[in-house]
C-alpha cells in the first residue's frame, strides 16, 4: 500500500525528472574539466614520447653516429638511416641522411633505447598537424632543432635512455677530447670501467 | 495629425519590441550553449569576444554570408517561402503581450509597453501559433528529401497533438480571468504571489509547460529535428539565411511560449508581494521570462529524447484527459463560486 502510494506520488510530481533537474543544476557549480586547448596546455608527464628528437654533445657537434640500429629497430619502417665516414676524421661516422616519417611513426620509442649513442629522445611535441603532408617527413637539421628546444639541459638524461645502452655515451663524456682525435689510451679504458660501475 | 502621431508612435514601438526579441533571440543561442556547457562540465564557448560573447554576431554573420543552396527537385516557390512562414508567426505573437505596466512619454509620442491590446490576444497568438505548423510541414515536403519530409510530418503530428492540451490548459486561465486579452489576464493576477495562476491552475500550469516544450520542437520532444534519426528533421535540405530563419524561428517561439506562461500563469509584470513594488514591473517581467528560458536550457541538459509512440501516448492518454478533467474542474468550481 505504502509503496505504491509511494509510486504514484513520486509520478505526479515528476520525482525522478525533479532528481534528474537538481544533478544537472548542481554540475553548473562544479568546476570544468575541459582546457582551453590551444591558449592552455596541458602538463604533460615525464615520460611522454612524441616526435622523436636528435641531440648535440655540448660542443654543439651531433650525437648521431649513423649506425642505423634505430632502422633495424623502428617496428613501422618509418626511419632511413645513409651513413658515411666524416673525410676529416678517419673512423668517425655520421648520419649523411637521417630521414623520420612522422606519419609513419607509431611513437613507441624503440629507437631511443636502440641508439648505443644515447643520440635520440622522445621529444614532448605532439602537435603535429600542418597542412603539407611533407613537412612530416622530417630530416636530421629538424630533429636536431627540436632536441635543442626540448633537451637543452645535456647533463640530464632524457628518459628511456637507459644506462646500459649509454656506452659510447660515456666513453666520449669522459674522454671527450682525447677520443674525439682518435687518441685511446689505457688511461681512457680505465676510467671507463669507473664510470660504468 | 493625430493619425501621424499614432503610426509614429506604433512603428516605434513595433521596432523596439523586435530589435528586444531578435537581440534575446541571438543571445539565448549563447547562454543556451554557455549553460549547456556548464552543465556538462564544459565551457562552451570561449573563442569570440570574451567569454565568447560576440559568438551570436559571428554565427550571424557567418549565416547570412553563407551560399544560399537550392536543391534540384525542389519546389522552389514553397521552399523559399517555408522559412518566412515559420519565422513570422513566430514573431508576430509579441504584438498582443503586456511587457510592463508603465507607459512612458518622450516629448509628443508616449510609448506603451504593449504594441496593441487585442481582446482576443491569446487566441491571437494560438491562431498564429498554428500556423507555424505550416511552414514546418510545407519546408520538409517541398525539400525533396525523405529526412525533411519525415521531419515535416512527425512535426505536423507533434505541433497538431499537443496543441489541444496547450489549448485546454489556457482555458483555466481564461476562465478565471474572464478575459482572452492579455492585459486583462494580467490585472486579474494582481496583489501577492498567491493571486498567480500557477497556485491556482498548478495542472493547466504543467500542461502548458509540457505542451509548450513539444510545441517549440525542444528537447526532450525534438523529434522533428532528431538528428540520430532524421540527420536534421525538416529542415535538412535548407542552408544560409534560410536555415537561419528557421533558427532563428525556434528561438523566438521559445520567447514567445515563456511571454505567455509569464502573463498567464506567474502574473506577468506584477512583483510577487505589493512591498517589492519599487522594482520596476518590465524586470520582473524580463525575470520570469528568463526564468521559463532556463528552465527550457536546463530541461534539455537534463532529459534525453522521447520516443514518437511515447510522445503521441503521452499526448493523447494523458495530458488531453487531464487537461479536459482540468477545464471541467475549473469551469464547475468557478461556477459555484461565483454563484453562491
Amino acid at each position: 500500500m505504502a509503496s505504491w502510494l509511494n509510486k504514484s506520488v513520486s509520478l505526479i510530481f515528476f520525482a525522478e525528472i525533479l532528481q534528474g533537474l537538481r544533478l544537472t543544476f548542481k554540475h553548473i557549480f562544479v568546476k570544468e574539466i575541459t582546457d582551453l586547448y590551444p591558449h592552455q596546455k596541458r602538463v604533460l608527464p615525464a615520460g611522454y614520447r612524441g616526435v622523436i628528437a636528435h641531440l648535440r654533445y655540448d660542443d654543439g657537434t651531433e650525437k648521431c653516429v649513423g649506425c642505423a640500429l634505430c632502422e633495424a629497430a623502428c617496428p613501422s619502417h618509418c626511419i632511413t638511416v645513409v651513413s658515411a665516414e666524416d673525410p676529416k676524421i678517419p673512423q668517425r661516422r655520421f648520419a649523411t641522411e637521417y630521414i623520420l616519417d612522422v606519419t609513419k611513426c607509431v611513437f613507441c620509442g624503440f629507437c631511443v633505447q636502440a641508439c648505443p649513442v644515447d643520440a635520440l629522445a622522445s621529444s614532448p611535441e605532439y602537435e603535429m598537424a600542418t597542412g603539407n603532408k611533407r613537412e612530416l617527413m622530417m630530416d636530421k637539421e629538424g630533429m636536431l632543432a627540436l632536441g635543442d628546444r626540448y633537451f637543452p639541459d645535456r647533463a640530464k638524461r632524457p628518459p628511456y635512455t637507459e644506462d646500459r645502452f649509454a656506452f659510447f655515451n660515456k666513453l666520449k663524456a669522459s674522454e671527450f677530447p682525447k677520443s674525439h682525435q682518435g687518441v685511446t689510451t689505457h688511461a681512457t679504458l680505465k676510467t671507463l670501467s669507473e664510470v660504468s660501475s | 495629425m493625430d493619425l501621424m502621431f499614432y503610426l509614429v508612435t506604433t512603428v516605434i514601438t513595433i521596432a523596439v519590441v523586435m530589435g528586444v526579441v531578435l537581440f534575446h533571440v541571438a543571445y539565448i543561442t549563447y547562454f543556451e550553449r554557455k549553460i549547456l556547457g556548464d552543465m556538462q562540465d564544459r565551457m562552451g564557448p570561449m573563442e569570440v569576444g570574451s567569454h565568447g560573447l560576440l559568438q551570436p554576431i559571428a554565427d550571424g554573420l557567418k549565416l547570412f554570408f553563407k551560399e544560399d543552396i537550392i536543391p534540384t527537385g525542389t519546389n522552389k516557390i514553397i521552399f523559399t517561402v517555408a522559412p518566412i512562414l515559420v519565422l513570422v508567426p513566430a514573431l508576430i505573437g509579441f504584438a498582443v503581450i503586456p511587457f510592463g505596466r508603465d507607459s512612458f512619454t518622450i516629448g509628443p509620442i508616449t510609448l506603451h509597453p504593449i504594441v496593441t491590446d487585442i481582446n482576443v490576444g491569446i487566441l491571437y497568438i494560438l491562431a498564429f501559433a498554428s500556423l507555424g505548423a505550416y511552414g514546418v510541414l510545407l519546408g520538409g515536403w517541398a525539400s525533396n528529401s525523405k529526412y525533411a519530409l519525415l521531419g515535416g510530418l512527425r512535426s505536423a503530428a507533434q505541433v497538431i497533438s499537443y496543441e489541444l492540451p496547450l489549448g485546454l490548459a489556457l482555458v483555466g486561465p481564461i476562465l478565471l480571468s474572464g478575459s482572452l486579452s492579455m492585459v486583462n489576464m494580467t490585472t486579474a493576477q494582481s496583489g501577492t504571489a498567491l493571486n498567480w495562476f500557477i497556485f491556482v491552475q498548478p495542472v493547466a500550469f504543467f500542461i502548458y509547460i509540457i505542451s509548450a516544450i513539444a510545441e517549440t520542437n525542444r528537447l526532450p520532444f525534438d523529434l522533428p529535428e532528431a538528428e540520430s534519426e532524421l540527420v536534421a528533421g525538416f529542415f535538412t535540405e535548407y542552408s544560409g539565411m534560410r536555415f537561419s530563419f528557421f533558427f532563428l524561428a525556434e528561438y523566438a517561439n521559445m520567447i514567445l511560449t515563456s511571454c505567455i506562461a509569464t502573463v498567464v500563469f506567474l502574473g506577468g509584470w506584477h512583483a510577487p508581494h505589493p512591498s517589492l513594488g519599487f522594482i520596476p514591473p518590465i524586470f520582473w517581467f524580463l525575470g520570469k521570462v528568463y526564468f521559463f528560458l532556463f528552465f527550457y536550457i536546463w530541461i534539455r541538459a537534463t532529459l534525453p529524447r522521447l520516443r514518437f509512440d511515447q510522445l503521441m501516448a503521452f499526448c493523447w492518454k494523458i495530458m488531453l484527459p487531464l487537461g479536459l478533467a482540468n477545464t471541467l474542474i475549473t469551469a464547475i468550481v468557478f461556477y459555484f463560486i461565483r454563484n453562491y
